[in-house]
């Protein structure tokens, strides 16, 4: 027998037409919402569907809690070692736009490696640094090698790997991680990622500009591209950010493996 | 990249000039200069050259913040994580965006004022406090002693955009006058967490303040009185977490220093003048 406020519809009939929410005939995305009639504004008491017809979230995702947690781990990390080179730069570089620029963006990684250091102890890693890890030696191997230029001469390099390996492979890997992950048991992952990719794509913008304005002449073309192709090959030497698999990769995962 | 770069190696682009703090001290013009009684050296709008002098500290101020943004950006780097805290590195890489927006401002400032990158020199010795290789030293060299000067230095100039009727210089002023008090209570913070069991540390720590404070109030550079370029801001210094007692004896430090500066001009006025007869 139905309940009182039953849907007199029932399930078999999940996908409302347009209009369908409007006056008694009212049709429900899911079965879970056809049992609950949608509340009336003024009967506060009345049972609402938990699921707005309008959310499609999921539970399945790809990662367990110590997969979520090494990945996290693994961009703490990376975070790092990037937002110290970004600062150590910038006492480096003559030009005074990049200057301030690497200022500003020193933080916003920063930023970043704190929001990852944060989420660790609520992945259940109480102590965050046994997990502040880089991937692989070979991930430390291609860190080094973009942190390694120094001389003021050498802006483009820095550039180049910043803004053109390294940050394009944060924001590779935060979107892979961003899709993949249970929408609703990994939410507060998502909500930094979010806010991290935000900040990379606006960053990589902001990097990619100044090395087209200092890119004028072939020469410097060139040395750019030397640069990109010397450390593509060590990123994909380490797999990326969090290693094999950093974007999925099952093929290359297995062979590493 | 090497750890602890020296202020000799910082990379400036063509229109930047340096000049050595010794150079200035014994420019043999400067005991004639001095030896002029023009009043009181406070920045106001009726002092001589109020305009020219203001675009000059304008410009001291912007190099300043460039240097300040380098030294917070090389303790990013300099110290690994065992050196210095990962929430210490955290605040000095929130220093460095600050810093950078300074140096936004201050440029904007200088073009609104009438002046150019590069149309005054620059001195290194802000920077070579951010050198040192104690991460507390450096902070409190830094933070405490040269943001401190900073508040001192902004409310100085928001007083005098005030009074010129410069809403867009008081303005600019007020707002890196906010972040200095923030980067004075991170230096602060950091001095009592990292030394709270190492009171030999705290000392010298402590005295390397007192060192770089001496440094900056050189020739009276900063003071209470109306002889100092710069008026200490007393009510904004509480702010930060400064004591009334060590804005005491720092007031007492600029009055030795400004002594000593006029003693010194009085000594070379001499000597110039014994030459010349």
């Amino acid at each position: 027998m139905a309940r009182p406020g039953a849907d007199p519809v029932g399930p078999d009939r999940w996908i409302a037409p347009h209009g369908a929410f409007e006056g008694r005939n009212r049709h429900y995305l899911t079965e879970r919402s056809s049992s609950r009639e949608n509340a009336v504004v003024t009967d506060h008491t009345k049972a609402r569907a938990p699921f707005a017809p309008w959310d499609r979230r999921e539970l399945p995702g790809l990662f367990t809690v110590e997969d979520s947690a090494r990945r996290v781990g693994n961009y703490k990390w990376a975070e790092m070692r990037l937002f110290e080179a970004l600062g150590g730069w910038v006492a480096t570089v003559p030009e005074l736009d990049v200057k301030m620029v690497l200022g500003r963006h020193t933080y916003h990684h920063a930023w970043h490696s704190e929001l990852w250091h944060k989420r660790l102890p609520e992945l259940r890693e109480m102590n965050p640094d046994r997990l502040t890890l880089p991937a692989n030696d070979a991930f430390v191997t291609f860190m080094d090698a973009v942190r390694e230029p120094e001389a003021p001469d050498l802006t483009i390099e820095k550039l180049v790997g910043v803004y053109r390996v390294l940050i394009p492979r944060f924001i590779s890997a935060y979107t892979y991680h961003l899709n993949g992950t249970s929408r609703i048991t990994d939410a507060p992952t998502i909500r930094s990622l979010k806010f991290a990719l935000q900040d990379e794509f606006e960053d990589w913008r902001d990097g990619e500009m100044l090395i087209q304005s200092l890119l004028d002449t072939p020469e410097k073309i060139r040395r750019a591209a030397r640069r990109q192709e010397e450390l593509e090959q060590l990123v994909l030497a380490s797999g990326g950010i969090a290693g094999p698999g950093s974007l999925g990769e099952p093929a290359q995962e297995e062979s590493v493996a | 990249m090497k750890k602890m770069l020296p202020e000799t190696e910082l990379a400036r682009d063509e229109r930047f000039v340096r000049s050595k703090i010794e150079d200035r001290i014994f420019d043999p013009r400067g005991a004639r200069i001095a030896a002029r009684n023009t009043g009181p050296a406070k920045m106001a709008t009726d002092r001589p050259a109020a305009a020219e002098r203001s675009r000059s500290l304008m410009h001291g101020i912007f190099v300043g913040e460039v240097q300040a943004l380098e030294g917070a950006g090389r303790t990013c780097f300099d110290f690994d994580d065992t050196e210095a805290p990962f929430q210490l590195k955290l605040d000095m890489a929130r220093q460095c965006w600050d810093e950078s927006r300074h140096c936004e401002i201050s440029i904007k400032l200088g073009d609104h004022m009438g002046t150019e990158i590069g149309e005054y020199t620059e001195s290194t010795f802000l920077y070579s406090a951010a050198c040192n290789p104690d991460p507390v030293l450096r902070l409190c060299g830094v933070n405490r002693a040269l943001e401190g000067l900073a508040i001192d230095v902004f409310s100085t100039m928001k007083e005098f955009g005030d009074e010129s009727g410069d809403p867009v210089l008081e303005f600019c002023e007020d707002w890196m006058l906010a972040d200095e008090v923030t980067h004075v209570k991170m230096g602060s913070d950091w001095l009592r967490r990292l030394t709270e069991k190492d009171p030999e540390r705290r000392e010298r720590a402590l005295e390397f303040q007192r060192t770089v404070d001496s440094i900056f109030n050189l020739g009276g550079f900063r003071g209470d009185d109306e002889e100092n370029v710069v008026q200490l801001a007393r009510r904004f210094r509480e702010l930060a977490g400064f004591t009334e007692q060590e804005n005491d004896s720092l007031s007492a430090l600029a009055r030795e220093s400004t002594e000593q500066a006029r003693q010194m001009a009085e000594m070379a006025t001499a000597m110039l003048d014994a030459q010349s007869s």
